[in-house]
């Protein structure tokens, strides 16, 4: 419904900043878990989560790909996925720890609290301008309804 | 004799306009965070311009571009050109955050006007 598009918009973005936060928030939770996954019957250190964005379109036809050229047909915004970065795990050297190579190497999650923080960060700043333009959309709204009743 | 003056179309238009401008930055806004994002603008005013609507020239054939932007409807546009982010994405969240409040106080006032205007049509109608 048109009158609420603006809205839908915003909330999407709401959802995904969030969402965002919440894999800052696992992978700093994980920054130090040596068991992930298990592959192969080995385990697998915790790997470092990031969530990828997309604008969502209306209808993702030819016909909207040509109109999007010129006039505007996003309607906020869509988590794409949850990708796993690939970067190599931090090694470490500590002969006692239980997941320790023959060489008293263990491999830990390649999470960079400092990059978490950044993005924790940016997660917040756009949280917070995202709910900005809610409540003007909500004054805006509200304002059209007076229209007519003084 | 019409019953609404010219006064409320015209106001009519620029509170579309106003509500496309804020879907627009709503828009642009949720999207600060999107690799390769292009920031759109809404277009809206050329509706606004009674005078260019009434701009008096020939087309003298058919493949000519139309002398009045009248007909044209509100629309919004992509400025490909300018990126403020290493991902390629060109939202610039404090010119968006401006006009989000210029826009506020634009629609504030037409809505105020247009109240106006439907008071003035209430008093001549002797209704209080």
């Amino acid at each position: 419904m048109a009158l609420f598009d603006g809205m839908n918009a915003t909330a999407s973005a709401l959802t995904a900043q969030r969402l965002r936060m919440d894999t800052a928030s696992g992978n700093m939770a994980n920054a130090s878990a040596t068991r992930g996954d298990m592959v192969d019957g080995e385990w697998e250190p915790y790997r470092r989560k990031m969530v990828t964005m997309a604008p969502q379109e209306n209808q993702p036809s030819f016909a909207s790909h040509l109109e999007n050229a010129e006039r505007e047909n996003t309607e906020g915004v869509q988590v794409t996925g949850i990708v796993e970065d690939q970067t190599p795990f931090q090694t470490m050297h500590q002969p006692g720890h239980p997941d320790a190579d023959e060489d008293g190497n263990v491999q830990l999650p390649n999470v960079d609290p400092l990059k978490e923080m950044v993005d924790v960060m940016g997660a917040t700043r756009s949280y917070e301008a995202n709910v900005t333009v809610f409540d003007a959309h909500k004054a805006m709204k509200m304002n059209a309804m007076e229209i007519g009743r003084g | 004799m019409a019953l609404f003056s010219s006064t409320i179309d015209q106001l009519h238009n620029g509170l579309d306009g106003a509500e496309l401008r804020q879907n627009t930055t709503a828009n642009n806004i949720a999207n600060a965070d999107t690799p390769n994002y292009k920031a759109k603008k809404a277009n809206f005013e050329h509706m606004l311009d009674d005078a260019r609507r009434q701009f008096d020239a020939q087309k003298t054939d058919g493949r000519h571009v139309d002398f009045s932007e009248g007909d044209r409807e509100a629309y919004t546009s992509v400025d490909r050109s300018r990126s403020y982010n290493h991902n390629g994405n060109s939202v610039d969240m404090d010119k968006e955050m401006a006009e989000m409040a210029n826009n506020q106080i634009y629609q504030s006032a037409l809505v105020d006007r247009m109240d106006g205007q439907f008071g003035n049509l209430k008093t001549a109608l002797g209704g209080q």
